[in-house]
């Protein structure tokens, strides 16, 4: 008899029990990521660990994120480790994101070359893969399934200074000068055909092993060839060499165009930074919609825009893989990564949308800097500060 | 000559003072103790920051800094032999040669990854440069025409210390042969130290012209130390006039290369050089023949 009531109480309580498991869920959402805190992207990224658990810290403030199914907000937790700006490294976390630590879903690494190797993962165990700062064509072009991107194709990185280049029809020339990495060559093969779209003669192209440093036989060419604009396709350490050097020799173009000129490119360059333009995605006082979210991530972070301008497009990555939480009312990761593919969203950069392949539409905005401040310029309903052509001559 | 020519050797020249500056240390400490520092580009890069900071921090001008950071760098020097390399000093040459090469080359991937977890700044610059000169069309970069009379004057003065002083003759003693000098009495321990000292201080005093020319990274030693080995291995090893003319002549080759080759064949030709130089004059431009 005693056997027969403990017999069933137990299946009393598994049949109750169970659905209230099932219905409890998992204690939160995991999200796996890897940040370049060493290694030569570290001067572009190297505190972003604090950028996301920042946002996380903001997001579970308000409960978390809503999951339809659990009927209840989840909290947003982090795994992050330092990739060391190295392709294995990376490789080697984001599998063990996947295996180990079984993420619900996978934030990239910043750059290229590292998402290259990375985003692996996320295809072969099934995993939503959001690339955040990695606009590669190749990236796109592997068929990959459960990989979206934040950002717009490389090639296109810089349309809308091109765009400006057009439209005000003062530059008739412009040389390239490109370091020899994913990045920027995948930007320079897009600027050469837009510099050529907006009637410019391409004076010339030299494409320089990445760890250059002195620039004296590209420069004394460039005297040479007196193009109307200097356009440097690089990461930092290489573009503030060429301007330090371009400098000490005099070359004086109307314009120089470096694609990433962010904090520490002014500050290692002085006043050899003043009338430069880069690329910006969000700069303070843009008409860019409500760009709190930016603001709030930032301050707790103590991570300045100006400092780190990619900063901006890891919020907005924030945002998507909230969205597509939300929208697919699941952590079931097939229906989540269709929920990112359907998407379309107002970020605060703007509006978000996947192309088949996965790369984003979200894309940067000519910036020059002013008096040591960074001003959009183009395009006018969100420029702060106006396009300043000729530079002034270094004397 | 045409004046693009011109500038293009007046360019290779300058590039070529920074690169003698560099490796002038690494033939000292290759030349008296017959060790293969590969930590020298890491001495360079400490040398690099030590400035920045002193510069940034408290106002100090790069060249004033380069003459500072000798004395902290010398300290430096002596704690890092007596601790690392004078237990090995005792062994055969080729012996020494492996161990040094094993005992520096760790050195510097600690150095590396040390400054790597601390130094926030992982692509440092300084903003600083000199207006440039303009000679009959030929800009020159007074910034590095100061490296180069740096280096000369370097030069003279270390020919005159080797030759003129009590530690500069017992250093040519050790050099000309280990037993032999501490036959005659001659303190090779401390001399060994003193030597490596000035190798590392004079890696330092490069480090802080090098920061006003280009970035600095924590992860840019080795990469250095490699180039600068191709110029002590071009001008002789332990020749201190050999790394200068080797420096003038990799600059000036460089230079000339990416000009009329295209910019990516320039790093290939430090080793073309190298090959060239091991198979017409193993020994080096300057270099005993023994």
């Amino acid at each position: 008899m005693e056997k027969r009531f403990l017999a069933f109480c137990l299946t009393v309580a598994l049949v109750i029990g169970f659905p209230f498991s099932a219905m409890a869920g998992p204690d939160a959402i995991h999200i796996g990521a890897t940040v370049s805190q060493t290694g030569h992207f570290s001067s572009e990224v190297g505190p972003f660990k604090r950028l996301m658990t920042s946002w996380a810290d903001l997001v579970n403030d308000q409960g978390g994120i809503m999951v339809e199914e659990y009927g209840k907000k989840l909290p947003v937790k982090f795994t992050i480790y330092d990739d060391k700006s190295d392709q294995a490294t990376a490789k080697k976390y984001y599998e063990r994101l996947a295996t180990v630590d079984k993420v619900d879903m996978m934030l990239g690494p910043y750059s290229s070359p590292l998402t290259l190797a990375a985003s692996t993962a996320g295809e072969n165990h099934h995993i939503p893969f959001i690339a955040v700062c990695a606009n590669s064509p190749k990236i796109y072009s592997r068929g990959f399934k459960w990989l979206v991107g934040v950002i717009d194709l490389g090639p296109r990185y810089t349309y809308r200074y091109w765009e400006m280049i057009k439209t005000e029809g003062k530059a008739k020339s412009v040389a390239f000068v490109v370091e020899d990495t994913i990045h920027p060559l995948g930007v320079f093969k897009g600027s050469q055909k837009l510099a050529e779209d907006a009637e410019l003669k391409v004076l010339s192209s030299d494409i320089v092993p990445a760890n250059t440093r002195d620039f004296t036989p590209i420069i004394t060419k460039l005297k040479k060839e007196s193009p109307d604009i200097v356009y440097v396709s690089s990461n930092i350490p290489f573009a503030i060499n060429f301007m330090k050097q371009a400098k000490e020799m005099k070359l004086n173009p109307n314009e120089y165009h470096c694609i990433h000129h962010s904090g520490i490119f002014k500050d290692a360059l002085g006043s050899a930074a003043e009338y430069v333009i880069g690329q910006s995605y969000w700069v303070e006082g843009m008409k860019l919609g409500d760009t709190q979210l930016i603001n709030d991530v930032l301050k707790k972070a103590d991570i300045s825009e100006p400092r780190y301008p990619w900063s901006p497009a890891y919020v907005a990555a924030f945002q998507i893989l909230q969205k597509a939480i939300e929208n697919a009312g699941t952590l079931d990761k097939g229906k989540v990564v269709q929920s990112l593919k359907n998407l379309k969203m107002e970020t605060v950069l703007g509006e978000a949308r996947f192309a088949e392949t996965g790369y984003g539409s979200i894309n940067t905005y000519p910036s020059q800097i002013q008096g040591g401040v960074y001003k959009v310029i183009y395009p006018p309903d969100v420029a702060t500060g106006k396009h300043t052509y000729p530079r002034p001559p270094w004397e | 000559m045409s004046a693009d020519f011109i500038q293009l050797l007046v360019g290779g020249i300058l590039l070529g003072g920074i690169y003698g500056l560099a490796a002038f240390g690494l033939s000292i400490t290759f030349g008296v103790l017959n060790v293969l520092n590969l930590a020298h580009g890491d001495f360079l890069m400490l040398g690099s920051l030590l400035s920045y900071g002193l510069f940034v921090w408290l106002g100090i001008n790069p060249f004033v800094a380069a003459i500072l950071v000798i004395p902290a760098f010398m300290v430096l020097g002596v704690g890092f032999y007596l601790l690392l390399l004078k237990p090995i000093a005792d062994k055969p040459p080729h012996q020494l040669l492996v161990a040094s090469i094993l005992v520096t080359l760790g050195a510097s991937l600690f150095i590396e990854d040390i400054t790597a977890y601390f130094w926030e700044r992982p692509v440092t610059g300084i903003s600083y440069t000199l207006p440039p000169m303009e000679v009959a069309g030929v800009v020159i970069s007074s910034t590095r025409l100061l490296v180069l009379l740096f280096i000369f004057a370097l030069a003279c003065a270390m020919q005159l210390y080797l030759k003129k002083t009590f530690v500069g003759k017992s250093i040519r003693a050790i050099v000309q042969g280990r037993e032999g000098a501490k036959v005659v009495g001659i303190p090779i321990s401390r001399v060994s130290a003193l030597a490596f000292s000035i190798g590392m201080a004079l890696a330092a005093s490069a480090g802080a012209f090098y920061v006003t020319l280009f970035t600095v990274t924590p992860v840019m030693g080795i990469p250095l130390t490699i180039k600068y080995l191709c110029v002590v291995v071009l001008g002789g090893l332990g020749s201190i006039v050999g790394s200068v003319f080797g420096g003038l002549i990799l600059g000036v080759a460089e230079t000339l290369t990416a000009y009329y080759c295209g910019a990516e064949w320039a790093p290939t030709i430090a080793f073309v050089l190298l090959i060239l130089i091991l198979i017409v004059r193993p020994e080096g431009l300057f270099g005993a023949k023994k």
